[in-house]
């Protein structure tokens, strides 16, 4: 028997990834994520068929299931185009957690003097506040950008953590907190400024059409408009762009500024929408699983819709799934991860080919 | 109030603290130093801190050793780690993106096990802490052994590793090897070296040196792990080896002086400045931030950071 010819195995970049090479690629990384998160599972001492299926069940068993679901997502919604508004154009905003809280605060900053006025003042006014509160805030990360060279990424993690202590100063003992309150949070806000349930019977707020028209506004914006051009452009060929006169700080402070004021919507929907009063229990993670949704929905518009959607479902879902099998909510959080790092690695896998090649001697 | 500060014994305090709590973030700002040079941008240090502060806390508790729990937050964060290198190094994945993955990853998968090992929060079991080695003739001098002399065994290998680094790095050919990695991949490409060896050996030495930062947090200060217990020391690594021009001497001064802010702050409070707690803490960022901006120049940073190198 005479040795094998000397090779070894090479990964090499495919230039014409097919989309159907794509979808086969992403179905066989995602069904990996999905063993992945039943072992998860199986660890907690569940079985994966009977909690995925409470799972389900919670997320969409019946229309109250359903609407939660949509509720849970709604946010996301919001996070997910700010995120994906920023990463489009490679800015890496990930500062949409804070934003959430700049927005909150704005909103309630501007809202809570006008208790008892018509909700066609208060409802504006809230919804104002919040993306004037986020933009201000993004826009604060992307001026130290184009300003002081303060990378975007730093300045964005930086500015989340501060904005936390501003609320809880705000909060504890501080000018907003409920009067005799023990907890961090303000009192309840006026009825007139709460957004209109539109299903009746579910708690399904105005917040969920609000969030559909902002995708749908940023799939014009990004398709149909100039600064939607620059905005694509910027994430492809920066060079290309600014040789046709576009600065890039000013595309920069820009983007910053839609991507906080969509994310500062967030903060006014989940407070004026479920919870009812400002604390940071209420606005606390939907900017870092934005960018989850965002990178899932392949930062489209309607693509992030139904990742949101999707995990929605998971958190509602997973809730249910607590009470009937005892497994951890928090599993959720790892199953987040879990898909987004292997959504990544199946994009970046249908690229490459793995190849044996002979071995030079 | 400010003579209170200025007291010989209460400033050795302040300077023993200071050296408490670089200590996690001197152990992982080193590790993504060498991963950076490396060129590879690691974002995911919080998330490998908040795993190796888990698993150590966890084998602590099981097995009743801290060295044990040490290695274990290691080899975790050398294995989160290594799951990043085959992502952005092989793969040649977004190396900002992935290591947000990492750091949900992170903070995920901690909180879910942690739920799953224990009923609840409350009911985790608290571990004997690391105790302070006394250096013998060093730790009686006045003022300095307090401070440089009395710390934890963990404390003493940071500081150690300050002058390890810079030798790796400056004195030794793979050192070299490993910085050219950054600056010009093709260079050692073409002399048949390979760049991706040397990438995932850095950056898996960035994640072992997070898990043992992350340790450090269960292990020596907390006695017990609680969700997101890193509040950011994996952050501000990151800006610190910004702040440090990625060389290990200024970051090792970076790392000092953020938690000489830090521990002046928790001194405040212990002696009741009449300041709402919450600006104190958000001090470290809102100057990390200012450190950034005022910074003169820009340069330091290895020429291919954040760049997959992609052969051929």
């Amino acid at each position: 028997m005479t040795p094998a010819a000397p090779h070894r195995w090479r990964i090499e970049v495919v230039r014409d990834a097919t989309p159907r090479r794509r979808a086969l690629s992403l179905a066989a990384v995602m069904l990996l994520a999905l063993a992945l998160c039943g072992l998860l599972l199986r660890a907690a001492g569940a079985d994966p068929g009977t909690a995925l299926a409470a799972l389900v069940r919670g997320a969409f068993g019946s229309l109250n299931a359903a609407t939660e679901t949509l509720v849970r997502a709604t946010p996301l919604i919001f996070t997910g185009l700010a995120a994906a508004t920023a990463f489009r154009a490679r800015v890496w905003n990930i500062g949409a957690e804070g934003q959430v809280f700049a927005g909150a605060i704005c909103a309630y900053g501007l809202s809570h003097g006008l208790a008892g006025l018509s909700p066609l003042v208060q409802l504006p006014v809230v919804l104002a506040g919040a993306m004037i509160g986020g933009a201000a805030w993004a826009g604060l990360a992307g001026l130290l950008k184009t300003a002081c060279r303060v990378d975007e990424v730093i300045s964005t993690v930086m500015l989340n953590y501060i904005i936390v202590y501003v609320l809880s100063m705000l909060l504890l003992k501080g000018p907003w907190s409920e009067a005799g309150g023990f907890f961090e949070q303000t009192a309840k806000v006026d009825p007139g400024s709460v957004l209109p349930v539109i299903l009746p019977g579910t708690r399904l707020h105005l917040g969920f059409a609000l969030a559909l028209l902002a995708a749908l506004a940023m799939q014009v914006l990004l398709a149909r408009t100039p600064l939607g051009y620059e905005i694509r452009g910027a994430g492809s060929n920066l060079r290309a762009l600014s040789v046709q006169g576009a600065s890039a700080a000013r595309i920069l402070i820009l983007v910053m500024i839609l991507s906080g004021l969509l994310a500062g919507l967030a903060g006014a929907t989940e407070v004026y929408g479920v919870h009812g009063r400002l604390k940071a229990g209420a606005i606390t993670g939907f900017g870092y699983a934005g960018i989850v949704v965002a990178i899932l929905g392949g930062l489209r518009p309607w693509g992030v819709v139904g990742a949101a959607i999707f995990f929605g479902a998971l958190v509602n879902g997973g809730t249910y799934m607590q009470i009937k099998t005892g497994v951890p909510s928090a599993l959720i959080y790892a199953f987040e991860a879990i898909i987004l790092l292997a959504c990544l690695a199946g994009w970046a896998a249908a690229g490459l080919r793995i190849r044996k090649v002979a071995d030079a001697v | 109030m400010l003579s209170d500060l200025l007291q010989m014994s209460v400033l050795a305090s302040i300077l023993a603290a200071t050296l408490r709590i670089a200590t996690p973030v001197l152990l992982a700002a080193l590790g993504e130093l060498v991963a950076e040079r490396s060129g590879v941008y690691n974002m995911g240090v919080e998330g490998t801190m908040l795993m190796g502060a888990f698993t150590a806390y966890l084998a602590a508790d099981g097995t009743g050793s801290l060295t044990l729990g040490l290695i274990a937050a290691m080899l975790t964060g050398a294995l989160m780690s290594l799951l990043f290198a085959i992502l952005v190094v092989t793969l040649g994945i977004e190396q900002i993106v992935t290591g947000l993955a990492i750091n949900l990853l992170g903070s995920g998968l901690s909180v879910f096990w942690l739920r799953a090992a224990f009923a609840s929060d409350a009911k985790s079991p608290t571990i004997a802490l690391f105790e302070p080695l006394d250096i013998p003739g060093l730790a009686g001098l006045p003022f300095v052994g307090p401070v440089l002399f009395q710390q934890k065994l963990v404390t003493y290998l940071a500081l150690l590793a300050v002058p390890a680094v810079w030798f790796f790095l400056y004195r030794t050919r793979q050192g070299l090897e490993l910085r050219c990695c950054g600056e010009n991949p093709k260079a050692l490409d073409v002399k048949g070296l390979s760049v991706a060896a040397r990438r995932y050996g850095a950056v898996v030495f960035g994640g072992a040196m997070a898990g043992a930062g992350g340790a450090f947090l269960t292990l020596a200060t907390s006695a017990r792990f609680v969700p997101e217990i890193t509040a950011g020391r994996g952050w501000l690594a990151i800006v610190i080896v910004i702040a440090g021009m990625w060389r290990p001497g200024p970051v090792l001064l970076a790392t000092l002086a953020f938690s000489f802010l830090d521990a002046l702050q928790l001194q405040m409070q212990g002696i009741g400045i009449r300041v709402p707690y919450q600006i104190l803490l958000a001090m470290p960022y809102a100057v990390a931030i200012l450190a950034l901006a005022l910074r003169r120049r820009q340069s330091g940073a290895p020429e291919q950071l954040g760049i997959p190198y992609i052969r051929g």
